[in-house]
């Protein structure tokens, strides 16, 4: 079976070639969608490369395509209903890094950590501080799929109250499991410290937390957006952020990169940016022998979906 | 009519049984005519069972005891019913008056022996006495504050002649109120900037509940469960229940900081351990009880739950407490999973037992235990004393009356009185016995570590017992709980007694400051 690979040109690609010459030895690597026609039956690629009908329309022979990751905003469906292929993410990609991130941007809040740094930087040495523990704080979690899972089991530890909203509702030993309590998303939205989304780009789901999201938070609350920016309504985080005092997290934006000149980028305190990197690493060989879990499910994702795995079929 | 006759004839007229005792040489001639008899396998089982059932039921429970040693082996129970403002007649045999003067066998001064456990005590000398000490004693039972009474009767006395009067006898009214007093309790309200309200075991104990969540609605103050409380003081689920009130004065003063007015309806101010905090310094405090303990702030003598009734009808509202939603229960129970942890078990329990009678005396857990279990009306009993051994009689007792009663205890206080099983497994009654395994006695750890460290190493403050065959022993059918606690399942199922042992997180709990 042909396996053509697209990759961002970024990426460490002779450290993957090499991945991917024993996973999948019959795959072929291109760092560009700059041909004519290509004759492969499977298409891997990331989230980095747009799938849209004319790519598609150059791949005559495609049965399925593999996306690297949770999200698959970045392929035509309906381009891909059309041809009737099969398309495929990996909902437990990057779990762990981006619950680990997401916790991250919160400590930052919570424990004032740019200020500190600012300050420091500045030869000053600030006697009282307003540094908060997460210990405590409610958590809410909007989507309990992998990745909110990982995340409410890292939470556990840290002591948060940790609630969620997800239109399918745990079972309920899940629930006792790990600590969890389920609220509507307006009752999350209203009591959360802390609130991170994590749902997937769809039809339904663009601009899913807007001005009246925005508005039921709690004044000073935090808001982490790691799963993808069009998500959230920019326009009406800013004003959050300037009228609320939301405290907002931004991974994820609506083009990425970002329009550096966006108010969001100007404003005078309450953000924390980061360059929806917590999935993507370096040196992949080397967090492939690291017992890293996420790199295993990502290279062998590949396969197990060829072998009729699909965890997403349309 | 012979004296045993008129004490039997007595305590039909009185409607009290059945009779809770381990007999002696001494009560056998009084026992001639009782045929509502439970037998205990020790003395001290007598009382804790009669304690238990008086609580449950409001009225006269009756024990009788083996004299001198008899007596003794209770007072520590004794003196747990006089705390518990337990309605428990107390009677023994005593020697024949002729042998007296010879000190024999068995024989002692026994109203010295009770003198400060009890309320009324009496020893009969002539068979009239019989039926009126007793009716009198049953009253006194009641007359608040509630609780124990003593009358002793001596052998020769039981053989002796006398009629029965039928004398008249009715439980005392408490139904005190004094309207100057609520309307004063009104004004201090109206003039605070932030009362608090504690409510006190006497709600429970009177049938308040009603009167006590019908004025905290009114007038919109927090509600917190009077320190230690023996039994429980409001309903917890209600939404103005702000919690426990901790018996340390540091504890308290944190609780109380931003509240100037305590008003305080049937409780009192136990404090333990001693800690150099004043007891809620420049606050205006109020005690509205029946058995008032005249220790801080002022004090009226009153019925609290009428006293409430009273005052909810000219009270103006002071505010609108609504007990936040605790969001930590569910994440503290997940985390303790791994290690079986209190919070993790009783959530768990929680969930099978949430409508059971609830006896406790798992030192160390009891603060989990009120907090997952909570509140209800006459659905929480513990010892006020303190002291060990009291919950499986007191639990075995409340079982005769209600088949929906759990006991939850640690491995330590079952070992006291573990005897009480053969009595349950003798007379079927349907209890139920959690029992938390920490392999040793947890609160004395605890209070090492806070006040003496490195004791709670000390050899003598770990065991290991095997309840489950001791159980067995005795006729209860027994298992040990895993990780799943699945076996709480096994526990609830049937109306017969059954003991779950689980073996949960040894770690010390902090528990004092």
């Amino acid at each position: 079976m042909k396996v053509l690979i697209i990759l961002p040109p970024f990426l460490p690609i002779d450290d993957i070639r090499e991945i991917i010459r024993q996973i999948l030895p019959d795959g072929e690597i291109s760092t560009s969608t700059d041909f004519t026609e290509h004759n492969a039956e499977v298409l891997v690629a990331t989230t980095f490369t747009r799938i849209d009908g004319n790519l598609i329309s150059k791949l005559p022979n495609l049965k399925m395509i593999q996306i690297s990751s949770t999200g698959y905003d970045n392929v035509d469906q309906d381009a891909v209903k059309s041809r009737k292929i099969m398309l495929c993410n990996i909902p437990v990609a990057n779990k762990e890094s981006v619950a680990e991130h997401v916790i991250t941007m919160a400590l930052a809040h919570l424990k004032n950590l740019i200020h500190f740094h600012n300050e420091i930087l500045k030869g000053n040495w600030p006697v009282l501080t307003n540094s908060m523990d997460l210990m405590g704080k409610t958590f809410g979690i909007i989507g309990m799929g992998a990745i909110g899972r990982k995340l409410a089991e890292r939470l556990l530890y840290f002591g948060a109250n940790t609630v969620y909203y997800d239109p399918v509702r745990l079972p309920e030993e899940d629930e006792e499991i790990l600590g969890l309590k389920f609220y509507s998303m307006n009752e999350l939205l209203a009591k959360s410290d802390i609130i991170s989304l994590h749902v997937p780009l769809t039809p339904e789901t663009k601009n899913f937390i807007a001005e009246k999201q925005f508005n039921t938070m709690k004044d000073g609350s935090i808001f982490i957006n790691t799963s993808r920016g069009e998500v959230v309504d920019e326009a009406a985080m800013i004003k959050a952020i300037k009228t609320k005092g939301i405290r907002a997290g931004i991974d994820v934006y609506s083009q990425e990169p970002p329009d550096f000149s966006s108010e969001l980028f100007r404003l005078d305190n309450g953000y924390f940016f980061t360059a929806h990197s917590r999935g993507h690493h370096g040196k992949p060989a080397e967090v492939y022998n690291g017992n890293s879990r996420q790199c295993d499910e990502i290279c062998a994702g590949t396969p197990a979906s060829l072998q009729g795995a699909m965890i997403e079929r349309l | 009519m012979k004296g045993y006759e008129l004490f039997a004839r007595t305590l039909n007229d009185l409607r009290i049984g059945p009779v809770f005792g381990n007999p002696g040489s001494t009560e056998i001639p009084m026992l001639r005519e009782i045929k509502d008899y439970v037998l205990t396998l020790h003395d001290s089982i007598s009382v804790g069972m009669a304690d238990g059932l008086a609580q449950y039921t409001g009225t006269p429970s009756i024990v009788n005891l083996h004299t001198l040693p008899g007596v003794a082996n209770s007072m520590a129970f004794i003196h747990t019913a006089r705390l518990n403002r337990s309605p428990v007649v107390i009677t023994s045999g005593q020697q024949d008056n002729r042998h007296v003067y010879y000190e024999p066998l068995l024989s002692h001064d026994l109203l010295s022996l009770v003198s400060d456990a009890v309320k009324y005590r009496y020893e009969v000398r002539n068979p009239e006495d019989i039926e009126r000490s007793l009716k009198r004693a049953a009253m006194k039972s009641l007359e608040p504050p509630m609780g124990p009474v003593f009358v002793s009767f001596p052998m020769d006395v039981m053989e002796e002649e006398a009629d029965y009067i039928g004398l008249a006898w009715k439980y005392p009214n408490t139904a005190l109120v004094d309207m100057a007093e609520v309307e004063y309790v009104a004004k201090c309200i109206e003039e605070a900037a932030s009362p608090a309200i504690i409510s006190g075991s006497e709600i429970d104990a009177y049938g308040s509940m009603d009167d006590a969540v019908n004025f905290a609605e009114k007038v919109g103050c927090p509600v917190y469960a009077e320190p230690l409380s023996s039994r429980a003081c409001f309903r917890s689920g209600n939404h103005r229940f702000a919690g426990d009130i901790l018996p340390a004065t540091t504890a308290m003063n944190m609780i109380l900081m931003k509240n100037d007015l305590i008003l305080n309806f049937g409780g009192d101010f136990t404090i333990y351990p001693y800690l150099q905090s004043p007891l809620l310094p420049g606050k205006k405090v109020i005690t509205i009880s029946l058995s008032p303990s005249f220790k801080y702030g002022e004090f009226i003598t009153s019925h609290p739950g009428l006293f409430m009734r009273e005052l909810t009808k000219i009270v103006k509202p002071k505010g609108d407490f609504r007990r936040p939603e605790d969001l930590s229960a569910g994440s503290v129970a997940a985390r303790e999973r791994r290690t079986l942890g209190m919070n993790y078990v009783l959530q768990k329990v929680r969930k099978k037992f949430h409508d059971y009678v609830i006896v406790d005396e798992a030192i160390s857990a009891s603060v989990a235990v009120r907090k997952n279990l909570g509140y209800r009306d006459r659905s929480y009993f513990t010892a006020k004393s303190g002291q060990l051994g009291w919950a499986t009689p007191a639990a075995a007792g409340i079982s005769m009356k209600n088949p929906r009663v759990l006991e939850i205890i640690g491995d330590g206080s079952m070992m006291y009185t573990v005897q009480t099983l053969w009595t349950v497994s003798q007379y079927n009654l349907p209890l139920k016995i959690l029992v938390l395994d920490n392999q040793g006695y947890s609160i004395l750890k605890s209070f090492s570590t806070s006040f003496y460290p490195g004791v709670e190493k000390a050899p003598f403050l770990s065991f290991r017992t095997n309840i489950v065959k001791i159980s067995e022993a005795f006729g209860v059918e027994a298992r040990e709980g895993d990780e799943s606690l699945n076996e709480l399942d096994w526990l609830a199922e049937g109306e017969m007694a059954k003991v779950l042992v689980v073996h949960v997180d040894k770690s010390i709990p902090k528990l004092f400051f």
